[in-house]
């Protein structure tokens, strides 16, 4: 199938590339399906296209290039919902807002996008505790990096 | 701002119609019961936070998402993900 992209011009796809999020993003509850699309060969960055809205895309890290000490603990109702039994069997991407200069970008370290890597079923979650905030500088020292803002 | 202490199992009331009970008091949580008229919208803050830094996330971008690479590190190999 044709897809117009945010920034990719009209790709092609097929169903089984779709990541299917059916509850939306917070705040984006009707978008429920998307494209993950690399801007390197490295997988650290990418645009999450979704398949409803062409102009929404989000970029998302690889939330381990920036912190490789992240290690998201999810609830059990949240593990269950994406059918798993433990955090670490999935993956996990975290939402970038990209500033001018991008040093002051920051990334959401405490609302990461947690994906069944078999299903290709994910959701968004809100981490518990203080330990990682929503808008985590880009361009700060790891020993700082982590306070919530 | 009020701030009062309530134990397991008291009721606060808030206006004519909303009723908050403290159900629990367990390490580090409380549970709630809330009761309120449909109409009035209850919802966790960090969950309008969590909207608001995803709205913000994809308002237009002050400058080229690619022109981030070259902040990130590599990935460690037992961390790669591929989707």
């Amino acid at each position: 199938m044709k897809l117009q992209t945010k920034y990719f011009g009209t790709i092609d796809y097929t169903d089984d590339e779709l990541l299917s999020f059916s509850d939306g993003l917070y705040g984006f509850e009707e978008e429920k399906s998307f494209l993950l699309l690399p801007f390197s060969d490295e997988n650290t960055l990418f645009s999450l296209q979704s398949v409803r809205t062409p102009g929404l895309a989000f970029t998302l890290m690889h939330p381990f290039s920036f912190r490789p000490s992240y290690a998201p603990v999810l609830r059990s109702e949240e593990l269950d919902k994406l059918g798993v039994e433990k955090s670490e069997d999935l993956y996990y991407y975290v939402l970038c807002t990209v500033r001018e200069p991008v040093r002051e970008s920051t990334v959401n370290m405490k609302c990461p996008l947690a994906v069944n890597p078999d299903t290709r079923f994910g959701m968004q979650v809100i981490l518990e505790g203080d330990e990682w905030g929503m808008r985590v500088q880009l361009g700060t020292p790891e020993e700082q990096g982590g306070a919530p803002c | 701002m009020l701030i009062l202490r309530r134990r397991a199992g008291e009721t606060l009331l808030i206006g004519d119609n909303v009723r908050l009970t403290v159900l629990e008091v367990s390490d580090g949580g409380v549970r709630l019961a809330i009761d309120a008229p449909k109409s009035v919208q209850i919802l966790r803050s960090e969950l309008l936070q969590a909207a608001n830094a995803n709205r913000d996330a994809a308002a237009k971008e002050a400058a080229s998402p690619e022109k981030l690479l070259g902040l990130l590190g590599s990935v460690p190999e037992e961390k790669k993900q591929n989707l």
